[in-house]
């Protein structure tokens, strides 16, 4: 009887799990029905726990295998570089930015901005560096996708003595003060800018004041600079 | 006042025309706003209404014609210096200026490294009154203005200077 009643109920619970509830509900025996109920839920508990295992393996599994194929953002844009305007980076390492040379820099500034995959529409910043004395200077551009939020590093060296980088005014407009401005504080000249001038210090100003090897003058316009500030300290 | 005391009519006073014209002109100094770092917003909260500048006679004007002293509020910059000194020429005679905050007097902050901040802007102009503090409170300034009104009243236009 027992027999019977296990293989009875075991069949309802597989038409049960298929959909069929009305198997279970049509059971007239009271004890039987709850007995199958309980199967049921039995039933589906393992086969949810089953399932659960199975996604987080394939998961697991599928991280694994992708993590090595997935590349940062300044390596694909390295990457596309080179493949367009070969011999334009300066070293191939990609470590949080892209170290380039000044050749063929507009054209490369338009490429990123229209090339539907990077879209850099904004020109977030512009930064001079100086590495120090006898050193180069370096000017570094921040660019931002507004269409795909995301940004990159692109950073530019040059000579100290005749510091001369590609304009990206006609780019981005607003690198025009942006320009100016690092021409201002260190010098470096942006060529086909269609004002270099500086936009800070007064046109008649001396050196730049940015660079480590700057001194400060000693009159402007027949004002003194105090140098020697004795007594303050 | 010797003779002329008790000879006139209650309604008249008596005073020597040097006195008059100094306390005419000390109680009512406009002054020019020059508002050039964050010590302008404590110049702007002295002439609203909490401090009340007016109590004094004193209204701010956007104009160095229209005003009699200069109140030289934050860093003045190279730059700026040779513009300080245009506008400074361009007040009416009699002119103050006043040095409010540690830039204005001495640089302030920018004593030792600001390559571009004038030390002080008594290089450029003559000043009459220094107000220290970065910045320094509404009553700092009241108190400045407050001393230069009696320097003002001091003064003898009309009597002849001996050399």
């Amino acid at each position: 009887m027992s027999e019977d009643q296990d293989k009875f109920i075991a069949d309802v619970v597989e038409k049960a799990l298929q959909g069929d509830m009305d198997a279970i509900n049509n059971i007239e025996d009271r004890v039987t029905r709850s007995k199958a109920k309980a199967a049921l839920v039995k039933a589906k508990r393992e086969a949810k726990a089953a399932a659960t295992e199975d996604t987080s393996k394939s998961e697991e599994s599928k991280t694994e295998e992708s993590a090595p194929v997935e590349k940062s953002l300044s390596e694909k844009v390295a990457a596309c570089l080179n493949e367009k305007f070969p011999n334009s980076l300066e070293s191939e390492d990609v470590n949080g930015h892209i170290q380039m040379k000044d050749k063929n820099w507009f054209e490369i500034a338009q490429y990123l901005r229209d090339n539907l995959d990077f879209l850099f529409d904004s020109l977030q910043c512009v930064t001079g560096y100086d590495f120090g004395e006898n050193e180069d200077l370096e000017v570094r551009y921040n660019l931002h996708s507004m269409t795909h939020n995301h940004a990159i590093e692109i950073r530019i060296k040059t000579d100290r003595n005749n510091p001369k980088v590609p304009s990206v005014e006609q780019v981005w407009r607003i690198g025009d003060w942006f320009e100016r401005e690092t021409y201002d504080m260190y010098g470096i000249e942006f060529e086909g800018h269609s004002n270099m001038t500086r936009i800070l210090c007064p046109e008649d100003w001396a050196g730049w004041p940015l660079r480590k090897d700057y001194e400060t003058q000693e009159s402007y316009h027949g004002i003194v600079v105090q140098k020697v500030k004795d007594g303050w300290e | 006042m010797g003779i002329l005391e008790n000879r006139f009519q209650d309604n008249v006073v008596v005073a020597s025309m040097d006195k008059l014209l100094g306390w005419a002109r000390s109680t009512s100094p406009w002054f020019f706003q020059f508002g050039l770092a964050c010590c302008a917003i404590e110049m702007m909260a002295t002439a609203a209404s909490r401090y009340d500048l007016m109590r004094i006679g004193m209204i701010p004007r956007s104009s160095p014609r229209q005003a009699d002293v200069m109140i030289v509020a934050g860093t003045v910059t190279m730059k700026m210096s040779l513009r300080v000194k245009k506008l400074y020429e361009q007040m009416a005679d009699p002119k103050y200026v006043i040095a409010m905050g540690s830039c204005a007097t001495s640089g302030g902050p920018y004593w030792q490294h600001g390559y571009h901040v004038l030390k002080g802007v008594d290089l450029v102009v003559p000043v009459d009154v220094y107000i220290p503090g970065c910045p320094p409170r509404p009553e700092a300034l009241i108190e400045g203005l407050l001393k230069l009104q009696e320097k003002i009243q001091a003064d003898r236009p009309l009597t002849k200077k001996i050399a």
